[in-house]
């Protein structure tokens, strides 16, 4: 097999014949075990490993020592393989919530998914938070229920678990043939017959008659599945009517409505026994679009009302987005997806955030961590470029189309801690770690505190922060020594304060004059509000901006603690000035002096960052689940019966959940779950503030006592 | 106002009044109306009244899901603290959330065993000692008596009132006072029953049965149609 577009350098696919797609799922679902399978059957990988493997090797897209250490998959590696005359890049995407930002990274680069569940655990949390940002991001899905072969296996009622809890319209089109240690294949619902996987690893595939027993079922099946597809085509519904059902005519309308979103097809098998992969491969590139299917937007770089419609032609200007950066043994790497437009090899293209020329060095097609150089690729394709300086999310377009794509939905980091490098040699390799992550993932962020002096790391949860930590151990070689993780607190007022001040200041030469007069109220959802009321002049009209300016350049440390303000309104409605002695720095120092003496008036608390967190687990430790939510400040919201499980969704403060992992794992025996995100900002309650302030102010002298000494 | 006079101005006192102070502990009350009335938004009123008054509350959703149900509350109470100008809204909501549990039986079905088990599981375990048990869309069509009496137990034992909403249907039989009754064969198991039915510009709210007593005639009042909280006797006349 000559992979597309590798060696020659020759674009041997049609654009039609390309997919994009994600394998997404939760953590235990057998993802990686299931990407292994299919590059096996695709010719890429001459022999299967496993995840958790003995022989050391570990599963191919686990390429990080760290990932194949845990048996989880952190960063998304990409590959390709051929099927069928069709191209499919394979983005392999992480299970961990506190990750989001690289699923969403792979996410907003993909046509389609597959989405992996486990047939005995069924929609779990996880799999509701991957599946809400597939849906944001409007990409068409198909089920795989992997693990038909374990105790418990019940792929239907994954399917209908498919429906209830993330809404989706799935529907079979294979049942299995037989569950647990009988499972031996599938029935296609399309074909109507019977497949069985043979020969050591899979790879024959015998075709027989549906067994006997299993007809009834298989018919019924196939009427559902009938019933539900001819809603997407009109053909079918008149081919049902009229009885010449062709099974072309079933493809179309399940691509259709696949391709809408309005469908989910339901596959089923076991990746680990080698069931139903290569049929999976086939419902890939039969139901899921190619580029030129799915409507991506570019947006003017001069005019952000112009929107752009990629054309996917490889004539037209070149529009490619960075979506992944990777430090690998020869240097960055940078996972483009091209939108439009031809890359060649030496060609030249501009970074749109930068705006700075870069020249293509090297061109290379990644599978895992192998590559092959190829000379050119275009509109379509995933590939990916050596040397080329930029960051994750940039857009890089042909000079003269100055165009970018829409850019991701990046959260702004909840917690931090304080990072030293343990020596010398350290140091320089902190710095280089750092600088690395920083540009890979644009939710990690790393800052000098300028009253320590110490490098502080933030991100979107300890795990994130730990893998972060491990890297840099792991990778840089350099040992660090880690602080408490702090929370990101923020200050608000909570009632409306008047405010009266007057800058004067005559030391010889010219003198300084302002008065402002307004009130301070909390503004509820806003950061900063500012509105003047002033009238008749009495602030001359050139120096309202200097006040509005005053009033913001307080809000970066609230007088409180120090931390940032939110839902701050100023409203100013009078003052006085001075024709020789006002100036702008004048009005802003005195707005400054308003602020000081009137917000502790306006009675400010502190606000804590509050997480979202569900759990799942059997029944019968549905009291230990609620006991760590209770224990931790959290608030219960409500309790879901599911069967044998409980669902609990809470509310708990972040502060309160450090080595909340631990926790769980010891109280429920490891048998219940749980995903965290980013709420909301909440009141820290009054008992708990005085502490927590006494607490943050004592820290703080002492850094600050230590800094002196 | 401050949530103690948001309590004591509460049109909920009016209709505790009509009912001769309330449902009452260890008694049983339903809610019964055609769809799409208000059913839900006036049990979320009680339940919230309640709920400001630092009182526990179980909240049973039997179709819809804990996002759903705490969706409504939001807005419910998002209404309230507008129309009445509740001050420290964020601590109020704070303690109403802790106040408050819902239980969901969405994707599954609907059992009393299952439902006295949780109950008895929260008081025991979480702390959670109920005083109002607000049970939606109670399946009473194909309901037992010996559910009903459990759930009257359940009151009992819990010590706290027990609201349930029940859905009419226009060819239902005719009860008392000519309103279609999908709870009298339970009658003898409840205390308060009220019929919710949609008037011109209001929804008026009828007692069909309070308590022992007999003179059920003008027991009747007006609730604003979108809040579904009761008018004052004055505003509504």
């Amino acid at each position: 097999m000559t992979p597309a577009g590798g060696g020659n350098g020759k674009m041997s696919h049609q654009i039609s014949n390309v997919r994009n797609i994600g394998i997404s799922a939760h953590i235990d679902s057998g993802k990686t075990t299931l990407t292994e399978r299919i590059l096996y059957y695709t010719n890429r990988i001459h022999d299967i490993h496993d995840v958790n493997g003995k022989d050391g090797v570990g599963a191919k897209m686990d390429s990080m020592e760290l990932e194949r250490e845990r048996g989880i998959t952190i960063q998304s590696a990409s590959t390709y393989c051929e099927w069928k005359g069709h191209h499919v890049n394979i983005i392999d995407t992480p299970g961990h919530v506190d990750f989001t930002i690289e699923v969403e990274r792979a996410l907003r680069v993909l046509d389609g998914a597959v989405l992996v569940l486990c047939s005995v655990a069924g929609v779990q949390s996880q799999s509701i938070t991957v599946d809400r940002q597939m849906k944001r991001y409007n990409v068409p899905r198909i089920a795989f229920v992997n693990k038909c072969d374990r105790s418990g296996a019940n792929p239907i009622r994954v399917c209908r678990q498919l429906r209830e809890k993330l809404g989706h319209n799935a529907v079979m089109l294979q049942l299995p043939i037989g569950l647990e240690s009988d499972h031996a294949g599938v029935i296609d619902l399309v074909t109507m017959k019977a497949y069985y996987f043979e020969g050591e690893k899979g790879e024959v595939i015998r075709e027989d008659a549906i067994p006997p027993s299993m007809a009834a079922e298989a018919e019924e099946a196939r009427e559902t599945m009938l019933d539900a597809v001819s809603l997407f085509s009109e053909e079918l519904t008149e081919a049902i009517l009229e009885g010449s059902i062709t099974e072309e005519l079933i493809h179309d309308a399940i691509r259709a409505g696949t391709i809408n979103l309005d469908l989910t097809p339901v596959l089923c098998g076991s990746a680990y026994k080698n069931k139903g992969v290569q049929k999976l491969l086939d419902a890939v590139v039969r139901y899921l679009p190619s580029p030129t299917e799915i409507r991506n937007e570019a947006i003017s770089l001069d005019l952000p009302e112009e929107i752009h419609v990629v054309t996917n032609q490889p004539d037209d200007p070149v529009l490619a987005l960075a979506f992944k950066l990777e430090d690998g043994p020869y240097g960055q790497l940078t996972y483009i997806r091209i939108y439009q437009g031809t890359i060649r090899k030496s060609d030249t293209l501009i970074n749109s955030r930068t705006r700075k020329k870069t020249r293509i060095g090297r061109l290379v097609r990644m599978h895992a961590d192998e590559m092959e150089e190829i000379e050119t690729a275009a509109g379509g394709d995933i590939v990916a470029l050596f040397g080329v300086d930029c960051a994750s999310g940039d857009t890089f377009f042909s000079p003269g189309f100055e165009f970018s794509m829409t850019s991701m939905h990046v959260p702004d980091p909840v917690i931090s801690l304080s990072v030293k490098p343990k020596d010398r040699k350290a140091q320089d390799n902190l710095s280089k770690a750092l600088a690395r992550f920083v540009r890979e993932d644009p939710t990690f962020i790393a800052e000098t505190d300028p009253e320590s002096g110490e490098t502080i790391i933030s991100g979107m949860g300890e795990l994130h922060l730990d893998v972060y930590i491990e890297r840099m151990r792991r990778e840089y070689n350099a040992e660090v020594v880690t602080g408490q993780p702090q929370v990101a607190y923020r200050e608000t007022i909570t009632v409306q304060a008047p405010f009266n001040y007057t800058h004067k200041k005559q030391t010889g030469g010219s003198g300084q004059f302002g008065r402002v007069e307004g009130y301070l109220h909390p503004v509820p959802d806003e950061e900063f509000t500012f509105k003047s009321e002033v009238k008749g002049g009495n602030i001359p009209t050139e120096y309202i901006g200097a006040c509005e300016k005053g009033f913001r350049s307080m809000i970066d440390e609230g007088l409180l603690v120090g931390f940032p303000v939110v839902g701050l309104g100023v409203v100013l409605n009078d003052g006085a000035s001075h024709s020789v002695d006002s100036s702008d720095a004048a009005f802003q120092a005195a707005c400054r002096g308003a602020f000081r003496e009137t917000y502790s008036k306006a009675k400010p608390i502190l606000l804590e960052p509050v997480m979202n967190v569900s759990l799942e687990g059997p029944s019968e430790f549905q009291g230990e689940m609620l006991r760590t939510v209770m224990q931790r400040r959290g608030i219960v919201i409500g309790t879901t019966d599911e069967r044998d499980f409980v669902r609990v969704d809470s509310e708990v403060p972040l502060s309160e959940m450090f080595g909340y992992a631990t926790t769980l794992r010891s109280a429920t025996q490891g048998k219940a779950e749980f995903t965290m995100e980013f709420s909301r900002y909440a009141p820290v309650p009054k008992e708990i503030a005085a502490e927590r302030i006494e607490e943050i102010r004592k820290a703080r002298n002492e850094k600050e006592g230590r800094n002196v000494s | 106002m401050y949530r103690k006079e948001v309590n004591e101005r509460s049109p909920l006192r009016v209709f505790e009044r009509s009912i001769h102070g309330g449902l009452g502990r260890g008694n049983l009350g339903v809610i019964i109306s055609r769809a799409g009335i208000g059913k839900t938004a006036f049990l979320v009123d009680i339940a919230l009244d309640d709920l400001m008054r630092d009182r526990k509350v179980l909240h049973v959703a039997i179709n819809d899901s804990v996002e759903q149900v705490r969706r409504f509350y939001d807005e419910v109470f998002v209404e309230l603290a507008k129309i009445t100008g509740l001050e420290e809204v964020d601590e109020v909501r704070l303690s109403v959330e802790r106040n408050r549990h819902i239980h969901s039986y969405k994707d599954v079905s609907f059992s009393v065993d299952r439902l006295v088990a949780v109950a008895r599981f929260l008081k025991e375990h979480a702390e959670f000692a109920i005083d109002a048990l607000m049970i939606d869309n109670f399946p009473f069509a194909s309901a037992t008596e010996k559910e009903i009496a459990s759930i009257k137990e359940l009151a009992g034992e819990l010590d706290c009132e027990v609201w349930l909403t029940a859905l009419s249907r226009r060819d239902m039989e005719k009860g008392a006072g000519g309103y279609p009754d999908p709870v009298a064969p339970f009658d003898a198991l409840l205390s308060v029953k009220i019929y919710l039915e949609s008037r011109t510009g209001a929804i008026r709210l009828r007692l069909l049965k309070d308590h022992e007593n007999e003179n059920l005639a003008d027991l009747m009042l007006d609730l604003d149609p979108t809040t579904l909280l009761v008018k004052d006797r004055q505003e509504a006349s």
